[in-house]
């Protein structure tokens, strides 16, 4: 009498549709690869950036030279030397490890930041730093500066290895 | 071990040395094309020699 067989067929289709919309379609081979690929390119890139960003540290300059950016190494090297040499001629504080409160501590970091010219800075300074005259003063403040400003070229050059910025 | 002569730099001679480096790295890091750079190098000058006279003469009442 009632011919239910249509409602039935459109029962069971909707139920395969279903099913197969859940099974999630295996992606391509050709697709996973380059993932893969690119993923560990980009490892290598931050791993190269780091090296970088160490190497600009130690010597300044040396990470934007790494990268052939030859004006700005030039410039980021004379920039902290002079500072550096400015800093020690006016015989500024050179902040020394283990320091009894938090702004020499600072001032260590800070100072630290300039790499390989930190020892430098050492040496020139045979007789220790006078803060007693302004011009001691302004050599604790460029020492502390060419610091910075190398940490600062140093993660200028870590984006520009990891192609951030150029 | 090095040695070296102490410098002796009067206020102005400081400060124009220390906006002078500063600003000639800042303009390189902070632009690609060289007369961007320059421009950059020139204003920043221009702003740490400017905001620093004028920050003496605001400090100046209180100075003595």
């Amino acid at each position: 009498m009632f011919d239910d067989t249509t409602g039935n067929k459109t029962a069971a289709d909707a139920v395969s549709v279903a099913s197969a919309e859940n099974i999630e379609p295996a992606a391509p081979v050709h697709e996973v690869q380059p993932a893969k690929a690119h993923s560990a390119r980009t490892g290598a890139y931050d791993l190269r950036a780091i090296a970088i960003a160490i190497a600009g540290w130690i010597l300044p300059g040396f990470g934007h030279a790494l990268l052939r950016m030859w004006g700005r190494a030039v410039t980021v090297f004379l920039a902290v030397g002079f500072l550096v040499y400015l800093g020690a001629g006016m015989r500024g504080n050179l902040f020394a490890p283990g320091g009894e409160d938090a702004f020499a501590r600072l001032g260590y970091a800070a100072d630290l930041g300039t790499g390989s010219f930190y020892f430098i800075a050492r040496n020139l300074e045979p007789s220790g730093a006078d803060v007693s005259h302004a011009d001691g003063d302004y050599g604790t403040r460029f020492l502390a500066t060419a610091g910075v400003l190398n940490l600062l070229a140093a993660l200028h050059a870590y984006e520009a290895a990891r192609r951030r910025k150029a | 071990m090095m040695a070296m002569v102490p410098l002796h730099l009067s206020h102005f001679q400081s400060l124009l040395l220390f906006a002078v480096i500063i600003s000639l790295a800042f303009g390189t890091l902070g632009r690609r094309d060289p007369l961007e750079r320059l421009k950059y190098a020139a204003w920043s000058f221009a702003m740490f020699v400017l905001v620093a006279i004028a920050l003496g003469w605001l400090m100046y009442p209180v100075s003595r």
